[in-house]
């Protein structure tokens, strides 16, 4: 059955339900008694199951079964929810997100089979849950471990191979050849075994030879076998491969194997870490060797052009994954050109789609025919324009209404754009849940205004930046319990998620109650690392000192650890927040706590601004930055610190000569009459001198593409009705 | 990596018809002073007549500014000014070539004067060695011979994107 077209499908919603099992597993921990949060995740459980069968992702689909069968017997009443539980269900949900992530790169889940997951949950099954909460961290090299500890059963290794039968496996070895040893255990309540022996042999030659089988190949056919058999696979797969291969077979029960190490004769033990030697002098060996099984061996080399990549990568056992996940693709089924375009793209296929809200369609349509009758009722008078009176009122009115409308439009187009970052933020409850646990404080998470919206492209990638932020206020601002005792200060730390909209801007604040940051420290350290001179650092102010923070590789923290401390965060949020045309900036109090605040324009195509002239030349100022415009004489014109400033209505508000900022030059006439346009950003006000006003218009903002990316004033060009071009100024960078 | 593509038009690229010697590159030839030099035409978007260019604060000296091209909004700059050569003055002749470098970038450069499109074989064109201590002759990679006289070839690419390492 061909599943590829439903692909994205199943992408999005497994993201969604793993998303929501996140939030009420979360919730779960708080009130472990809710018997709707409870429902809830079975229900999303079974759902993940579901899909992931019909998907045929078999090590998902037992996953989510062995999960949903804790969580039924939550549900009856048999199993109280408990802390190593909630453990546990949460590296499960980093499992199943870990499948996610190779499907979406590579269309093929993966082949970490999490065994000591399903082994945790299954102990939770049995009621014995003193095992405490287990730190299944090591999941894969745990579950390689599994496989090839030849104890629990893997009785290839007391198989005593002839003389022939080890030339031969020599030989191929020194090809650089893999040879496995392999015991398949079918169920007992199997009925056809030799059938589905034959079955394993199928897929085994599907991956490589087999060379040898204990018992022999026709005592096999004649069903003289208990419940298991060995055999040697010749492969250039992984172990992983042959046994997940062996083990598909229905009514097989497990398969145990390892790489055969035929100096350690039948008792061999798993050459798991002899692998790496043998791989380097069997990969010098002579390929044109003349070896008894050469059919084999050919159909190896063959096979061996595409899975070059495997000897080295094998030594690396994380990079197993990707490395089978390619080849095991390619067998696949229908579809495999989609799969084959998946698999060779090493980026993540991000999907770009938008929820659009219904409503918002609505609108739309609705705006777009009133279009269409604007353009029908202009069509129609300019083609009935009799006496020029009547005709041109009629058309202005049409302009008008044409005009409305098409602000509409923009803006409703906008809307289905944007995105409230919810879907950025909901996932930082769990990760404060963890890095509570890994720092050892105590600490909350406050969110508000999570359904402000933003431009999609925007949250995307906001979320990073967020992140960082976050980890360095727990990390960095948050003091360790005692200090906050000494501080008289609640044992658990506060850390506050606030968005809110501000004009024409999305503001985003983090602040914690923490420690704040040590302004004296970090001008000692920037000294001492001779960011600045002790000189430099006399006339810093402390607002300046404390931007040095966002200097790249710059860092206070006395030890690096792998939350933070190297010194490269703040450098990469900040260029990331300036790459959207935003700003960060931070407040700081010592002992009290620090506010990193970001500030996002609402992105948009169209503006309304203000045209100014000056000089001779057109501008325009986004009218989101203006808060009044004013004229002021020459002797309202004070001097502070040799800059000029007015004082108006009480507040000082620097003054900057758009001539000077803009290379303009011109003859400074008296200064009787200057118009000033007092721009705000946050809570900082400036003055722009221009020379003359032209009125408020709607401008579409053009890029100027990326020659002319030096001026930090200039964010933009706009095509004026006469056709000439008007430079958009952004007052922001300016002061 | 872009220079590869430019000498990539001259690797061997089998023309049935032609049985002589492969590979015409049409170049326009434009003037600066007295000099011709040569532009392939695989960068041409389309020439335009001078206009009004609206002067960008702030930028290289080079860069003129930037202009309206039917809605769209260009730079332009001064190939005379990259070259250090004596600035740009208008006449009746001096056009804008607007080259697409990359995806979706144009850039539009300030000519004297446009002549003609010439065909120019492998054969005709003699590759000039890059000493790397002279800017100027970086901008060339090749003269070509033709019956006009000689144009020299030059390599928009260092030409348009020098910039970034020189500001």
């Amino acid at each position: 059955m061909d599943v590829s077209q439903y692909l994205e499908i199943f992408i999005d919603e497994t993201k969604e339900h793993l998303q929501s099992l996140n939030t009420q597993i979360l919730d779960l921990e708080q009130d472990s008694e809710n018997a709707d949060t409870i429902n809830e995740i079975f229900r999303a459980a079974h759902s993940l199951k579901g899909m992931a069968g019909t998907m045929g992702y078999k090590r998902m689909q037992n996953l989510t079964h062995d999960m949903e069968n804790v969580f039924s017997e939550v549900r009856n009443g048999n199993i109280k929810v408990k802390a190593n539980m909630i453990d546990i269900l949460f590296q499960c949900l980093d499992a199943l997100e870990e499948y996610l992530d190779n499907i979406q790169t590579t269309a093929d889940e993966g082949t970490n089979d999490n065994e000591p997951l399903i082994k945790a949950l299954n102990r939770i099954l049995d009621g014995d849950d003193s095992g405490a909460s287990e730190e299944v961290t090591a999941e894969e090299p745990a579950a390689r471990e599994v496989r090839s500890v030849p104890g629990e059963g893997a009785k290839w290794t007391t198989v005593v191979l002839g003389d022939s039968e080890r030339t031969v496996i020599q030989k191929a070895m020194e090809q650089g050849k893999k040879v496995y040893g392999l015991t398949v255990y079918v169920q007992e309540s199997c009925i056809l075994k030799a059938a589905r022996a034959f079955l394993v042999f199928k897929a085994m030659e599907s991956l490589g030879e087999i060379i040898v089988s204990s018992p022999s190949a026709q005592d096999i056919e004649d069903e003289q076998f208990e419940n298991d058999f060995s055999i040697f696979v010749l492969s250039d797969r992984t172990l992983e491969d042959v046994i997940a291969a062996a083990e598909s077979v229905s009514e097989i029960e497990r398969a145990v194997g390892g790489l055969l190490d035929l100096s350690q004769a039948p008792t061999g033990q798993a050459a798991g870490t002899e692998e790496p030697e043998r791989e380097e002098p069997a990969a010098k060996a002579d390929m044109e060797k003349d070896v008894p099984v050469s059919a084999p061996v050919n159909l190896s080399a063959a096979k061996s052009e595409r899975t070059v990549s495997v000897d080295p990568v094998e030594k690396a056992a994380e990079k197993l994954e990707e490395t089978t996940t390619v080849q095991e693709t390619q067998p696949a089924s229908a579809a495999s050109s989609k799969h084959e375009k998946k698999a060779a793209a090493n980026k993540p296929v991000v999907n770009r789609t938008v929820r659009v809200d219904i409503e918002k369609l609505d609108s739309l349509m609705n705006l777009v025919s009133e279009l269409i009758i604007a353009k029908n009722s202009l069509v129609s008078i300019s083609a009935t324009s009799s006496s020029d009176a009547s005709a041109s009122s009629a058309f202005n009115e049409q302009i008008e209404y044409l005009e409305s409308v098409t602000t509409n439009l923009h803006e409703s187009v906008m809307k289905v754009r944007m995105v409230p970052i919810e879907s950025v933020v909901q996932k930082f409850p769990r990760m404060i849940r963890d890095l509570q646990k890994k720092l050892n404080k105590k600490m909350e998470l406050y969110m508000s205004g999570e359904e402000t919206e933003l431009d999609r492209t925007v949250v995307d990638e906001i979320g990073d930046p967020l992140m960082h932020l976050l980890r360095n206020a727990a990390d960095h601002g948050l003091e360790s319990a005692e200090l906050r005792k000494e501080r008289g200060k609640p044992a658990t730390g506060s850390i506050h998620l606030d968005a809110y909209q501000d004009g024409n801007n999305v503001i985003i604040e983090v602040s914690d109650d923490g420690g704040g940051i040590n302004v004296a420290g970090v001008k000692e350290k920037a000294i001492n690392r001779g960011v600045i001179t002790p000189e430099q650092a006399e006339n810093m102010s402390d607002k300046d000192i404390v931007n040095l923070l966002f200097l790249p590789s710059f860092s206070t923290a006395e030890k690096v650890t792998d939350v933070s401390g190297r010194g490269v965060g703040l450098d990469v949020v900040k260029s990331k927040i300036e790459a959207l045309s935003g700003e960060v900036d931070v407040k700081t109090k010592f002992g009290e706590g620090s506010t990193w605040t970001i500030r996002l324009p609402l992105t948009l195509a169209i503006i309304q601004a203000l045209m100014v002239v000056v000089g001779d030349e057109k501008y325009a100022i986004s009218l989101g930055s203006i808060e009044t415009i004013e004229n002021i004489t020459g002797h309202d014109i004070k001097y502070v610190q040799a800059k000029e400033v007015i004082n108006l209505r009480g507040s000082v508000i620097p003054l900057i000569r758009l001539d000077d900022m803009l290379d303009i030059r011109k003859e400074r006439g008296n200064d009787d009459n200057l118009v000033v346009v007092i721009v705000r950003k946050g809570d900082k006000q400036a003055g722009l001198v221009v020379d003359e006003l032209i009125g408020q218009q709607e401008i579409v903002i053009k890029s100027l593409g990326k020659y002319i990316n030096k001026c930090k004033f200039i964010s933009g060009a706009t095509i004026l009705g006469d056709g000439e071009v008007a430079l958009i100024l952004d007052a922001n960078a300016m002061f | 990596m872009d220079e590869l593509k430019l000498n990539a038009a001259y690797v061997t690229d089998s023309d049935e018809d032609d049985y002589v010697a492969p590979q015409i590159t049409q170049f326009i030839v434009v003037k600066f002073g007295e000099e011709q030099y040569g532009i392939d035409i695989k960068y041409v978007d389309n020439i335009v007549r001078m206009q009004h260019i609206t002067r960008v604060p702030k930028v290289s000296n080079y860069i003129k500014g930037v202009i309206n091209l039917r809605g769209e909004v260009v730079p332009v700059m001064s190939v005379r000014l990259k070259m250090d050569l004596a600035d740009d003055v208008e006449t009746k002749a001096t056009r804008i070539i607007i080259l697409k470098l990359e995806q979706h970038c144009n850039i539009g450069i300030l000519v004297d004067e446009v002549k003609e499109v010439v065909n120019l074989e492998e054969s005709q064109i003699e590759r000039v060695s890059y000493e790397a201590k002279d800017d100027k002759s970086n901008f060339i990679y090749g003269i070509g011979k033709y019956d006009g006289g000689l144009i020299s070839l030059l390599d928009l690419n260092t030409v348009a994107l020098d910039k970034e390492a020189v500001s």
